[in-house]
């Protein structure tokens, strides 16, 4: 294989971004007929004039890409006449709520699957591992649409233990202590929706590997050394296991958006999910392609970062490429 | 520290099939020993390295004992085990690449051990390893390398220092230089003997037999779970009791044996125990040695008796029933019920003249079952008579002959026809070895038919089988040919399998390819060889071409005027040739050949019959005729005053 540099990598990365962006920038222009009142007919948003002019002109503007892409750069992305704000605010502002539920339900769930799938397939043919993997596989086979209502019923509505709606109590002006324990309170329920859904994926994929990994003779080595169990299962064995969880972790990301997309739905969580299917539901065009070309530059920029992780934790990739 | 391991037996166990993979093996590790567990794959080398180490899965159940000090291992609790492995044993396991973890560097690993059980610092292990490393023979940079960047030899370096690390006092080496270069294992070697003279105990697994011979100590024969033979490591190639010591010394690519490779008849991967509960409640185990062929009756194992016997070139009926163990012989342990390689006919003293003139003169020849004897000498010097004399065909004047026990003689008198099936015969003309009046058929049935014991139906399977293993044609066409239709190759073929329809032990071949041309010699002597280890033959093989016998043999006998001036291994007389006259028939028509040989005639009686054409003669060689006698290493014997060696 001819060796190339990150450097290069880093230039296709850039490349696929451009691409969307100019894709971003060239799809409206492409539409047929005059789309903004086409848009705005049937929705309850009314337009004036002047609106009206200035969003054909943002559209139609013919003085070219390179000021899209200065206008993308400085966040001036548009204004959405559905929710009377700028675009780039309502992203920015919906954004750590998407990131707190996603990234935490991702994280842990990977961490906690993880560790059980080492775990388990590390006491493979005992009762609690075979119970556990029969479980985390029809655990798995419920989608997260299914837990997300079962949840909001039962503990938001029937024991109303938990908030229903919401990232945190509207107009209560809590500070400090208070209101961390507010969000803690309004994320727990869509945050076990997500683990419910993910825990599963990530023991199972753990397990499988680990115990391929055990039969490798690498780990009869180390048994061999006299090591103490705990190294052998997590210095040697685990830490090969870690590889497919990171490719996993990267497929996952792609659908976070989608993901967030259903799930904050269900509790009316005020991330990204229910920013876009607002503006699905309201034919916001440019909150709408602001949302997905924001998503798919962050799901390239993660990519990024997981590629040198997998160099990080196995040699033979960073020797490869 | 002392390993001692007395019958230690490993079963894997799954359901009602039992694997047994050793069977009361004893074994004794002392400092400063090697020894070298030899035998093919699946004869529990491996298992016993890991029973050893505490290694074998679940499923292994394990019987007698290993003790390390009076310490018993097999029923140490699990913590106090793992305290005792790599501080006090160690092990190199065979595949090295696969023994290293992909996402670690190698010093870390190497390191690992003094880390985590030793308490070592970080630092001062790092320091320790890289000494470690260098002492293998690496490039100290090596070790802050991942496994995939080294290559194989330097994977297996770093596994050794790896395994030496902590200076444990017992070190096991699983094929430590399987699929390795000769440098590599070389340096593979010097670190087996300075941890030997270091007074660690090494047991070496390998079927490296080249390694077992240079390193060990003692070796010992493994064969599906059993010792077959304990001998010194050094006797390996030289003089082996077992046939199947034998059969493996064969098989390996020696630098100095010159012979084809031999390998060893059928095979046999594992022993298999098979328990059935019979209709009246009572369990009835049998146990099968499971081979390639996988019908259920064809692998089954005799109770009791000898395991290689199917595979064995000399096995006699007794050897399936008796139960054989391993028993003590003059520095040797041998497990054979016929108290290892058999002769399977012996010449004593024979003589024979032709109208006063003397064509063989006080001979004596030993035939071990399964070997390749080649004859070899230039015409004249009694080949032929003395092979037709081991035929039974020609009659001795004096001297006696010995096949399988039994004297010839006597049972030529008794029963010919029974003797005659024993030996088959291969001549040198083949057009003139054949009657042209007989089809191919009947050519090849005739031994049959003299016997007279067989149904037509019989023979024509036998004809049929016979021809198939000289790769011949079974049409019936071909069957109702007559010589003079056929090549000489293909009559050459005709006349070996009608050597071999009878089912003989002994084949006698007398120039049986010097007819021939080289091509097509070349295609009969492969099938022979081939046939040689298929039917277990023993081989008596009559030639003046020394190159040939040099492909062939496993012994050669150096024929002069009616005298076996030089005799032993093939090895040995190739490499070293004893007897000037040998040395002159591998050099070929060289031009000092011809000085004497018209000069001063020996008196047959007295002097040497070399003295004419003797580059080294004196005085002595004239008057007196020399006596055979020792030379070299092993069973390497000569008849001249002045060997070369």
């Amino acid at each position: 294989m001819r060796r190339t540099g990150p450097g290069s990598n880093l230039l296709a990365y850039a490349l696929a971004a451009l691409v969307m962006v100019h894709a971003g920038y060239l799809l409206p222009r492409m539409l047929p007929g005059d789309f903004v009142s086409a848009i705005y007919s049937s929705s309850h948003v009314t337009l004036s004039a002047a609106q009206e002019q200035e969003l054909r002109s943002y559209y139609t503007a013919q003085d070219g890409f390179g000021r899209y892409l200065k206008d993308l750069v400085t966040l001036e992305w548009g204004y959405s006449y559905a929710f009377l704000s700028p675009i780039s605010r309502l992203i920015l502002q919906a954004l750590p709520w998407t990131l707190l539920l996603m990234g935490s339900a991702h994280v842990l769930s990977m961490i906690a699957g993880f560790l059980a799938g080492v775990e388990a397939a590390w006491r493979r043919g005992s009762a609690a591992e075979k119970s556990g993997v029969g479980i985390m596989t029809v655990l798995q086979g419920i989608p997260e649409i299914g837990t997300g209502v079962i949840l909001l019923m039962v503990f938001a509505f029937y024991l109303g233990w938990f908030p229903a709606v919401g990232g945190e109590t509207a107009y209560a002006e809590l500070s400090g202590l208070a209101r961390f324990t507010d969000i803690l309170k309004h994320l727990a329920l869509p945050f076990t929706t997500l683990f419910l859904a993910y825990f599963p994926g990530n023991f199972l994929l753990t397990r499988a590997s680990m115990v391929m990994i055990l039969k490798k003779q690498y780990l009869e080595t180390a048994r061999a050394k006299g090591l103490p169990s705990v190294r052998v299962r997590y210095a040697h064995a685990a830490r090969n296991a870690l590889l497919p969880m990171v490719t996993r972790f990267g497929l996952r990301i792609a659908f976070m958006v989608t993901g967030a997309l259903v799930i904050e739905t269900i509790y009316s969580y005020p991330g990204l999910g229910t920013l876009l299917f607002n503006a699905i539901s309201q034919r916001d065009l440019p909150l709408v392609q602001g949302i997905v070309l924001f998503s798919s530059l962050a799901i390239l920029l993660i990519n990024i970062a997981l590629e040198s992780a997998y160099g990080f934790l196995d040699p033979r990739v960073r020797h490869a490429s | 520290m002392n390993l001692t391991i007395k019958n230690l037996s490993v079963t894997y166990v799954s359901n009602e099939h039992m694997l047994l993979a050793l069977e009361r093996l004893c074994l004794e590790l002392t400092p400063g020993k090697v020894t070298a567990l030899v035998g093919e794959s699946g004869s529990g080398k491996t298992t016993l390295g890991k029973a050893v180490m505490g290694l074998l899965p679940d499923y292994a159940r394990l019987e007698g004992s290993v003790n390390l000090d009076n310490l018993e291992l097999l029923s140490l609790p699990a913590p106090e085990m793992n305290n005792i492995r790599w501080s006090k044993i160690s092990m190199l396991f065979q595949n090295g690449a696969e023994s290293l973890n992909p996402v670690q560097r190698i010093l870390d690993q190497v390191a690992e051990p003094l880390v985590q059980k030793q308490g070592c610092n970080r630092k001062d292990a790092r320091i320790q390893t890289q000494k470690a490393l260098e002492q293998m023979e690496l490039d100290p940079g090596l070790g802050s390398r991942f496994p995939h960047q080294v290559s194989g030899g330097e994977i297996q370096r770093c596994l050794l220092a790896m395994a030496l690390i902590m200076n444990p006092e017992i070190i096991i080496l699983d094929e430590p230089t399987a699929s390795l270069d000769s440098m590599n294992k070389a340096i593979i070697r010097r670190v087996i003997l300075g941890a030997k003279n270091n007074g660690q105990a090494v047991l070496v697994i390998t079927h490296d037999l080249d390694l077992a011979r240079d390193t060990a100590d003692e070796a010992v024969v493994l064969y599906l779970g059993q010792v077959m033979e304990v001998l010194p490591a050094g006797e390996l190639f030289l003089s082996p009791r077992h046939p199947y010591t034998l059969a493996l010394a064969r098989s390996y690519p020696a630098l100095d044996t010159h012979r084809d490779l031999g390998g060893i008849r059928g095979d046999a991967f594992y022993r298999m125990v098979h328990r059935h509960r019979e209709e009246n409640g009572n369990i009835r185990s049998h146990s099968h040695l499971i081979g390639p062929d996988q019908e259920h009756e064809h692998s089954h194992a005799t109770p009791g008796g000898c395991l290689f016997v199917d595979r064995c070139t000399q096995a006699i009926p007794e050897c399936r029933e008796k139960e054989v163990a391993l028993r003590k012989d003059d520095g040797h342990e041998l497990r054979c019920v016929r108290g290892g390689i058999a002769t399977l006919l012996r010449l004593k003293s024979i003589s024979k003249s032709y109208a006063g003139k003397t064509a063989v003169h006080l001979v004596d020849l030993e035939l071990k079952a399964g070997e390749t004897f080649c004859l070899v000498g230039e015409s004249g010097s009694g080949k032929t008579t003395l092979a037709m004399i081991g035929a039974a065909l020609l009659e001795q004047d004096s001297g006696t002959l010995i096949y399988n026990q039994r004297d010839m003689d006597q049972w030529i008198r008794q029963d010919y026809l029974s003797l005659a099936r024993q030996i088959g015969l291969v001549h040198q003309h083949p057009a003139q070895a054949v009657s042209h009046r007989f089809s191919v058929f009947e050519i090849v049935a005739e031994p049959l038919k003299i016997q007279g014991h067989y149904s037509r139906q019989e023979i024509q399977e036998k004809v049929l089988s016979s021809l198939k293993d000289v790769h011949l044609s079974t049409e019936p066409e071909f069957l109702r040919r007559y010589p003079h239709e056929l090549n000489m190759g293909a009559l050459q073929r005709i006349c070996i399998a009608r050597a071999l329809v009878t089912g003989p032990s002994l084949l006698i071949a007398d120039e049986p390819t010097s007819s021939l041309d080289p091509s097509v010699q070349a295609k009969v002597l492969k099938m022979i060889l081939d046939l040689q280890i298929e039917k277990g033959l023993t081989m008596l093989f009559v030639t003046h071409d020394i190159g040939l016998a040099r492909k062939i043999g496993d012994r050669i006998g150096v024929m002069l005027a009616g005298r076996m001036v030089e005799s032993g291994s093939a090895a040995q007389i190739l490499n070293k040739p004893a007897h000037p006259y040998t040395g002159l028939l591998m050099n070929g028509a060289g031009p000092r050949v011809h000085e004497g040989t018209v000069s001063l005639k020996p008196d047959p009686r007295k002097g040497c019959p070399f003295v004419p054409r003797c580059g080294r003669k004196r005085d002595l060689c004239v008057k007196d005729n020399p006596e055979t006698r020792q030379t070299g290493q092993g069973a390497h014997f000569v008849r001249c005053h002045f060997p070369l060696i």
